[in-house]
């Protein structure tokens, strides 16, 4: 592979700031054509930010850019993309109700015969022309709403591409994607790189940076900690960059030997969310996990426990007592559920950390209505310090915690209900490794204490090595059941995939 | 000029607070200021911004308004010699009870990022069925139940659009405001009701341990609102539903029956507040209260509620509804045309929601 | 490994307009409404189903589409213009009185426009530059708009209104009266902007996704201020429509038409949320909201009543919207 001794684009000292938090510090980052530059980091370590600053989403304070050696300024979208830089961003940029084809050339709509019309025909040749290349067989004209995540995804990746970019950032591209697809789109990045583009690429994923980079760099705390060629190092190494400190990555625990009472009981499950005859049992003192590939049904499996969403045949029974299809009778009967997006749908973001503490606990802790704030700040306190929250006191927004210490606060918050049956669904999902380890040391000190837990993970190596047994789901059916002695990566891959 | 001078004046018994304030901060205040500020606060401020950064959001908001407030009373004492007069105070404060009667209510809904549009209709509806009530049985206190349970019907239907039927709540309260305007003028026909009995009227325009009834009304629903909305856990979760309704779902909050609550307390207010109107105006006829509703949205907004939930307060509601009263109180005394009232409250409002905006930045929404 | 992770497309054709048509949910609701309306009150009074009352209807729901097309944009950009009642009755009362005074209506014309453009840029600026609610900014500005009417005219109506000014309500071209000729011309131009031009698919964008229109380096903001002006020079045009109709100018002659307004977008099937919309279901909607007026005017009930009936059917619809399953 020939590389070209200067960079394409060089950003020097990038600096930005956000209401309070340093989120770059001093940054520098060079992208040189036919290239896959990597960027890795934990959770919050400013990759996303570098990125946004790269494509002119954000001004950064400080900081200089340099495009083939002579500097330029980044001020806007439009400046980027007179550049030549399309992103690939992980929040979808499309619109609901408009087709593929229009959502494809949103802002470079082909011009038609009116002023200010549009030349449809042509947009959708051109859109089917690029969907072809990526191996799509959408129909242009469908409208984007309908589509699935991976789907959507992938009109999010031809958008980029049609922009016929000389710089493409990519960020976690195929978080949403099945094998096949992202297979796709690694042929399509071949393709880019023998034709000169330059690639930054953020990823979670180890496989791939070894795969696919060409240059790693990784960041912490928004400074640049380091720059690797991927010939030169190991993940080991990269880890323990990102961390800052040597980690343990086996997660060893004690398993169950004696489960005890029954915690959860579903029989014959059915929901309108798509899953069908559910039978699932957890036990006290157990970790259970449920596999599966995205879009399998585990979350909403989990979601018809827990009483969020409503079921249409079957019953659920949490420690011996049917479940009536509310999640406040569901967190009466002891059950709790930290969901899958913490900041949506697990937190109030601009509530301090006690209130969020004690949201799922307030009948318990005031049962006769009045509230007292000294008693609710003790709780909190207490729980702060039991959990090892990083935060000033309860009285801090929980906006502006890590997400390792903001799925803190949503465990903290069952557990000051008095919980017994803990639903994780995605548990380690965007937290560094440092905090993974803690959070499953807490997972095992609630089975010992009694509770019983049942696991959510896309992460195989985390199911292999935390849960006591697991069950496999496989388009909204339980496909089967892996006992402690059966349980190994293949097997579950190999439950939870389609037979031709 | 003047508020400078009140903040220095005032500079050491501020000080004394945000000390107080940095020790006690964990009782759930929202504050943006990293730690190494707040420890520091009691040691090294210096000047009366880094005073001001210190305090969090909610303290911040009511001290701002209240030296408005303040500031708009000095105004009008200058501007005009009737307005310090007893007989002008006292009628500045019935009216500001009224509204804020209203507005209280109100203020509960907007706390969940919902907003009962229909009130002044309710009003309507509620102070006519009263009316005819009185007038037919001269019972007070059938006519006080019908009136009260009128409105708390009102809002319950309310409250069921918004949290059963998933009606977006700005068009359910506007669709019930017309279609309550339209019950109210075909009940009433066209006919005007007046002449209730003085005991009735007391309600409006008597007087309890020498303050005007409305007032007293005014100060036990503000004790009321305040202690239901920051010392009862429903008050908790009513903020907590503002702001995010599917967390606080998710946590085993009944966000339903939350809802309905928070409407039917504001149908229950209009109720009690279209009581206290009839009794001061001593007649009922299809197009009263008409006038109510841009008010009492007006007080709650410019008291610092949010219209994205989660957000304001009882008492904030409170000083908007006496700046708002003060402000329309000045325009009489200086004798400007009542049609220019509508107008002057409209470009209240957007100043009120436009300066929240600028004060609250850092926010997530 | 071998995933099927598609759901099956949606194919071209006939099929694609059907796919269209369920995805505007109660378009549908809006149609068996209408019909189901007309029924009822062809059944309940004589006079219903005569060509003069059809055309009345016809004729009056011409004001209200002028109104509901700039509103349907209005909230499929997830904002709200309550401020257009006003803006029209102002439009129409500024009309009226350069009309009397200049005995022309070139001049007069040109005015309410200014004016209608003047409250768009002003309702803009507040929703899309200053950031305000557009519930909060309009119910603003419709209190301006409300007050200016009422000081400028004293509270009386502007008569003396040239007798040129009738052509545009009670005149006729080619047989088709003026306000129809001018209403079909409107829609045609929406529905072209809508589905056809760059902007309209801004609009879409605007309330589907508005970072995904800044990311692609456009102006947003100032697609967002547009769509407020074409609301109030939409006023403007409709006040022309309205002048001529009631041959005055009056303070008070179309408050709460933004109601009226409101409840057609509603009942036609555009969504509240996420840039969905359909131009066919409020031209249904209108005629909904005129069919009700209409018939409950025939069977006597007044005006007042009416507008809860419309509430009742605005409620109605998106209860159906609800029942089948379109807000989560």
């Amino acid at each position: 592979m020939t590389r070209s001794a200067s960079p394409l684009l060089e950003l020097r000292g990038i600096s930005k700031r956000f209401a309070g938090v340093q989120a770059l510090d001093d940054v520098s980052f060079e992208l040189y054509p036919s290239e896959v530059h990597m960027l890795l980091g934990e959770n919050g370590a400013g990759k996303s930010t570098l990125m946004k600053v790269l494509c002119g989403a954000h001004h950064a304070d400080a900081g200089e850019f340099f495009y083939q050696g002579s500097p330029v300024k980044i001020t806007g979208p439009a400046d980027a993309q007179r550049l030549g830089i399309a992103v690939i961003f992980q929040e979808f940029t499309l619109v609901p109700y408009l087709s593929v084809a229009q959502n494809i050339f949103l802002g470079r709509e082909p011009k038609g015969r009116f002023p200010g019309s549009v030349d449809h025909a042509r947009m959708r040749a051109d859109a089917q022309k690029i969907m072809d290349q990526l191996g799509m067989t959408l129909n242009p004209d469908t409208v984007v709403a309908t589509l699935g995540v991976a789907q959507q995804q992938m009109v999010e990746i031809a958008k980029a591409l049609s922009q016929e970019a000389r710089i493409l950032v990519l960020d976690e591209p195929t978080a949403a994607l099945s094998d096949n697809e992202t297979e796709k789109l690694f042929g399509m990045i071949e393709r880019l790189k023998a034709q000169g583009v330059a690639m930054a690429y953020i990823s979670h994923r180890m496989a791939e940076v070894f795969s696919m980079g060409d240059r790693i760099t990784i960041l912490r705390d928004g400074k640049k900690v380091g720059s690797r060629m991927p010939n030169e190092t190991a993940p080991d190494e990269l880890v323990s960059l990102m961390v800052g400190r040597q980690v343990d990555m086996s997660y060893a625990r004690a398993f169950c030997e004696a489960p005890g009472e029954l915690a959860l009981r579903m029989r014959g499950v059915s929901a309108n969310n798509g899953i069908h005859d559910i039978d699932l049992e957890v036990r006290a003192g157990e970790i259970v996990g449920l596999a599966g590939l995205v879009g399998s049904g585990r979350t909403e499996v989990a979601r018809a426990i827990f009483g969020a969403d409503v079921i249409n045949a079957g019953s659920i029974e949490i420690f011996g007592k049917p479940q009536t299809g509310s999640p406040t009778h569901a967190r009466r009967l002891g059950a709790a559920l930290i969901p899958e997006s913490r900041k949506t749908q697990g937190l109030a973001l601009m509530r301090s950390v006690g209130e969020n503490l004690l949201l799922a606990s307030l009948p318990r802790v005031f049962p006769s209505g009045w509230f007292s704030p000294r008693k609710a700040a003790k709780q909190a306190r207490a729980l702060i310090s039991r959990m090892r929250i990083a935060t000033p006191g309860p009285g801090q927004r929980v906006q502006v915690l890590s997400g390792g210490n903001q799925q803190k606060v949503v465990i903290g918050k069952w557990l000051n209900a008095e919980s017994r049956l803990f639903i994780f669904d995605e548990p380690t999902r965007g937290i560094d490794v440092g905090a993974k380890a803690e959070i499953f040391a807490l997972l095992d000190t609630l089975v010992k204490q009694g509770a019983a837990v049942l696991m959510i993970s896309s992460e195989l190596p985390e199911i292999v090595n935390v849960c006591d047994r697991t069950y496999v789901m496989r388009e909204g059916r339980i496909a089967g059941h892996l006992a402690r002695g059966q349980m190994n990566e293949q097997a579950i891959l190999t439950l939870g995939m389609h037979h031709a | 000029m003047f508020c400078e001078e009140s903040i220095n004046e005032y500079g050491l018994p501020v000080f004394r607070m945000s000390f107080y304030l940095a020790r006690y901060r964990d009782y759930f205040m929202n504050t943006t200021v990293k730690p190494s500020t707040l420890s520091s606060s009691a040691a090294t401020v210096r000047s009366s911004t880094d005073l001001w950064n210190a305090l969090p959001d909610a303290v911040r908001s009511v001290v701002l308004r209240l030296l408005v407030l303040g500031f708009l009373c000095f105004v009008l004492s200058l501007a005009s010699d009737a307005f310090l007069t007893a007989t002008n105070i006292v009628n500045v404060l019935r009216q500001a009870a009224l509204l804020f009667l209203l507005a209280s209510g109100v203020t509960l809904v907007v706390l969940t990022a919902g907003l009962d549009l229909s009130v002044g209709a309710n009003v309507a509806l509620s102070a006519c069925l009263a009316a005819t009530l009185l007038k037919s049985t001269g019972s007070i206190a059938l006519t006080v139940s019908v009136g009260l349970g009128c409105g708390l019907l009102i809002g319950i239907v309310n409250g069921l659009l918004v949290a059963v039927v998933r009606i977006p709540p700005f068009i359910a309260t506007y669709g019930m405001l017309w279609i309550l305007h339209g019950i109210t003028y075909w009940f009433m026909n066209g006919e005007t009701i007046h002449g209730f009995p003085p005991a009735f009227r007391a309600l409006g325009s008597g007087y309890y341990w020498g303050i005007p009834v409305p007032v007293f009304f005014m100060l036990i629903f503000l004790l009321a609102g305040v202690l239901f909305a920051q010392r009862t856990r429903w008050g908790q979760e009513i903020y907590a539903v503002g702001a995010n309704p599917e967390a606080a779902r998710l946590s085993g909050v009944p966000v339903k029956n939350r809802l309905i609550l928070v409407y039917a307390v504001s149908g229950a207010m209009a109720g009690l507040a279209s009581l206290i109107f009839l009794a001061r105006l001593n007649s009922a006829e299809g197009d009263i209260g008409e006038s109510l509703t841009l008010p009492a949205i007006a007080a709650v907004l410019i008291g610092g509620a949010s219209l994205f939930g989660g957000v304001g307060s009882v008492f904030g509601t409170l000083i908007g509804a006496l700046m708002l009263t003060l402000v329309l109180n000045g325009m009489n005394l200086l004798n400007i045309d009542a049609s220019w009232q509508p107008v002057v409250t409209g470009v209240i409002v957007v100043l009120a929601v436009f300066l929240d905006k600028l004060t609250r930045k850092g926010d997530v929404r | 490994m071998h995933e099927v992770s598609y759901q099956p497309d949606t194919p071209y054709g006939m099929d694609r307009w059907m796919s269209r048509l369920r995805q505007c949910g109660s378009a549908g609701g809006a149609l068996l409404a209408l019909t189901v309306m007309c029924l009822v009150f062809a059944l309940s009074t004589d006079t219903f189903l005569e060509v003069a009352n059809l055309k009345n209807v016809a004729m009056q729901s011409t004001i209200l589409l002028l109104v509901a097309l700039p509103m349907t944009l209005i909230i499929m950009t997830e904002g709200l213009d309550l401020s257009i009642g006003a803006v029209l009755t102002l439009a129409n009362v500024v009309l009226a009185m350069v009309a009397v005074s200049t005995g022309g209506i070139g001049l007069a014309f040109l005015a309410a426009l200014a004016v209608g453009a003047a409250f768009g840029l002003l309702n803009g600026a507040l929703v899309a530059r200053l950031g305000i609610p557009p519930f909060v900014a309009t119910l603003g500005t419709l209190g301006v708009a409300q007050g200016l009417a009422l000081v400028a005219t004293d509270g009386q109506s502007v008569v003396g209104i040239p007798d040129s000014l009738q052509f545009f309500y009670g005149g006729t071209w080619l047989g088709v009266p003026v306000p129809i000729w001018i209403a079909v011309v409107a829609y045609l131009v929406f529905h072209f902007v809508l589905y056809r031009t760059r902007f309209g698919a801004y609009i879409f964008a605007l309330g589907g996704n508005r970072e995904a229109l800044t990311l692609a380096g456009v102006r947003a903001r100032w697609y967002l201020v547009a769509v407020y002006v074409i609301g109030g020079v939409m006023a403007g045009v409709a006040a022309l429509l309205l002048t001529s109709r009631i041959s005055s100018g009056h303070p008070t002659a179309a408050l709460g038409m933004e109601f009226d307004a409101i409840a057609a977008v509603a009942v036609g099937g555009t969504s509240f949320e996420k840039g969905k919309g359909w131009l066919l279901g409020t031209l249904f909607g209108v005629l909904s909201v005129g069919v009700l007026r209409n018939g409950l005017n025939l069977l006597g009930v007044s005006s007042a009543v009416q507008v809860s009936a419309i509430g009742l059917l605005v409620i109605a619809a998106l209860m159906l919207d609800v029942l089948r399953g379109k807000h989560q």
